[in-house]
């Protein structure tokens, strides 16, 4: 596919989801009451305002998108084509804190999700992933920085995260 | 007038606690840091640490949070002089010029230019604050429901629409601002609204994890995404130092700045994005070395625009503090932290919360006088922050981030969603869609559709009591002019 009709297509598909996401708020507009009291208008004026500003704006994208492209666009920076092989890394290391934070604790799993996004970033910039020393390292660097944010935040803060075990510490 | 300075002593006195000044020294030193680190911006830093606001009380967090709002600017202009890659839009300029005299060897001047212009810009700002916050306080009391509105509809459009490049793009960001910003109960019926059945949609979408999706997330995606192979070149550091023609060149500049920067922090017009462009225009246009602009990197170029920020970013505090309005993203989270102590921040917020207002604008000439000083004699110490490689760096953000979201609301399920904002913020950024208008539209949006509601109740339903009261109408030609007169300042021109 030629640079010009990927583009095309990429922006018609931004386009495509404002509309989506147009629909999808007017789809839940029609189930918000529209008792207006006083004023006129009820709680759902706002959300059929924004819907249809949002199925306009699509509209309008898409209309943009296939002719010429979208006006004043400035080239987004970085590389042209995605690395999504080192995104997965990261990609991986967010959903794995997400899914395993409350579960092995605040310090393990953000030092978990440390050491896959800094792996996916370095593969990223061209270099290796590293073995297992460098393995050791990243658990190290994610453990000196999960720990002392964990212990600055929950034991001066007083914010809530949670611990593996029920010391505070770990 | 000796009203304002018996209560700006008070605040001296509160500001001045041992306490309270480590807090403004903490987040000054904060602030800086994260201006010179690339990927974090003062918006997001004060996001993530929002779940403070549960347990610091309101003087200490808020000072905290300003000296970080501050110390920000401050280190961003070391970065955008050295690197050359702008954290912040209001640095944007800096680095024109800033960047250029790094490269020819004058990176001390240029440093010790935008950081002196900086305090002086910014004390000057202050000084003004503290004359005309409370005389504006006074005479936002009479402001009535429709009135917000169209305030909040001239933030709208300015920040949307004149901000970005194409106002299609910007209104559909402040449309899913506004959009995000209706999850959750109607604030006046407590209608539930797109909650899709999900029990963490009642209590709506945390700013923090919006802020921190798009800015912090969004950023170590893009990275990885598609920045991997850009490199980065940092300028060499030298004496900070300026010769006396260097002086008597910078200052006419940091003065000017000033002027152009003040009155645009203090209107809806979006931050200091506009300002400190017009102030590197007017330094370059008066400028007896013209031929050093673009080229060999002029000083008036930095100082200028530097000071421009300053005060535009100290001037933002009118309208967030005496109307409740906020004109640049940090300012909407700011709102928010207020919002998060039940503080409702508007013309009487000088009457219910004197006390914090002023140790506010007290610890503002403090955090001046600390961040000149972490600055200049300081400034070798943050340039070696810049040396940090991308990959810890951007890892070790993640792990903030989750500090931040997790900590609001305990809540897993946040996690997730802030990974789904992520994505949405490589999208935004790699389709050139301006990312302020969300934030301002999510905060902002619930809040002008209750002033709209009231407003209208008012008129008992009639639409035209927005132009019918003489502030109101005069507020809705503006919104009208800052849309129509742009294009046909264009159609003349061309």
């Amino acid at each position: 596919m030629s640079n010009e009709r990927s583009r095309v297509l990429h922006q018609s598909l931004v386009g495509v989801g404002a509309l989506v996401l147009g629909g999808v708020l007017a789809y839940g507009a029609l189930g918000i009451s529209s008792v207006a009291g006083y004023a006129g208008v009820g709680p759902n004026f706002l959300p059929w305002l924004v819907a249809v500003v949002m199925l306009l704006c699509g509209g309008w994208l898409l209309f943009e998108a296939r002719s010429g492209g979208y006006r004043a666009m400035e080239e987004p920076s970085g590389a042209q084509s995605a690395d999504w092989r080192a995104f997965a890394w990261v990609a991986a290391g967010v959903l794995a804190n997400a899914a395993l934070l409350t579960t092995i604790g605040f310090i393990l799993s953000c030092t978990l999700c440390f050491m896959l996004a800094v792996r996916g970033l370095r593969l990223s910039e061209g270099k290796a992933g590293g073995g297992l020393r460098q393995t050791v390292i990243d658990f190290v660097t994610g453990f000196l920085i999960a720990g002392p944010a964990f212990w600055l935040f929950t034991k001066l803060l007083a914010i809530n995260l949670p611990g593996l075990t029920g010391t505070g510490w770990l | 007038m000796s009203d304002i300075w018996t209560q700006l002593l008070g605040g001296f006195v509160t500001a001045g606690t041992p306490i309270n000044l480590l807090w403004a020294f903490v987040g000054c030193a904060l602030g800086t840091a994260i201006g010179v680190l690339p990927g974090l911006g003062p918006a997001v830093t004060v996001a993530m640490l929002l779940p403070i606001t549960a347990q610091v009380e309101p003087t200490a967090s808020m000072i905290f949070f300003a000296g970080i709002y501050y110390g920000a600017m401050y280190g961003g202009s070391t970065t955008s002089i050295l690197l050359n890659t702008p954290g912040e839009t209001g640095t944007m300029v800096t680095a024109l010029e800033g960047f250029k005299m790094a490269k020819n060897g004058r990176a001390g001047a240029a440093l010790a230019t935008s950081a002196i212009g900086s305090f002086v810009a910014g004390t000057i700002a202050t000084v003004l604050v503290t004359l005309f916050a409370p005389l504006v306080a006074t005479h936002a009391v009479k402001l009535g429901p429709p009135e917000y509105f169209m305030l909040m509809l001239l933030a709208f459009t300015t920040v949307s629409a004149v901000l970005g490049k194409s106002t299609l793009r910007g209104m559909t960001a402040l449309f899913l601002g506004l959009a995000i910003g209706l999850v959750g109960l109607d604030q006046i019926t407590a209608q539930v609204r797109y909650t899709a059945g999900i029990p963490e949609f009642m209590d709506g979408i945390e700013v923090v994890l919006v802020a921190v999706g798009l800015f912090a997330v969004g950023e170590c995606f893009y990275t990885v995404l598609f920045e991997g192979r850009s490199e980065q070149n940092l300028n060499r550091l030298n004496k900070v130092y300026m010769t006396r023609s260097e002086w008597r060149r910078s200052w006419p500049a940091w003065l000017r700045g000033t002027a152009i920067g003040f009155p645009f922090g203090t209107i809806p017009a979006g931050g200091s994005e506009i300002p400190t462009f017009l102030s590197y225009g007017v330094e370059r246009k008066l400028s007896r070395h013209a031929e050093e602009f673009g080229t060999s990197g002029a000083i008036e170029g930095v100082a200028g625009p530097e000071a421009a920020n300053n005060a535009a970013v100290t001037a933002t505090l009118v309208p967030l503090l005496t109307l409740g309005i906020p004109t640049s993203v940090t300012a909407a989270i700011l709102l928010s932290a207020l919002q998060n102590y039940g503080i409702q921040a508007g013309p009487q917020l000088f009457q219910t919360s004197s006390a914090l207002v002023w140790a506010l604008i007290a610890s503002l000439y403090i955090g001046n006088v600390m961040l000149l000083v972490l600055n200049l004699p300081l400034v070798g110490m943050w340039v070696k922050l810049l040396k940090i490689p991308r990959p810890p760096l951007y890892a070790g953000i993640l792990i903030f981030a989750t500090v931040g979201v997790y900590g609001m609301r305990q809540s897993a399920f946040d996690l997730f969603l802030m990974f789904g904002v992520g994505l949405l913020g490589v999208l935004m950024r790699r389709f050139d869609f301006p990312t302020a208008p969300v934030i301002v539209g999510m905060i902002l949006g619930p809040l002008a559709e209750a002033q709209m509601r009231n407003a209208l109740s008012i008129g008992e339903g009639r639409w035209s009591v927005f132009i019918e009261r003489p502030m109101s109408a005069a507020l809705f030609v503006a919104v009208v002019a800052v849309l129509v007169l742009p294009r046909l300042l264009k159609r003349l021109r061309a």
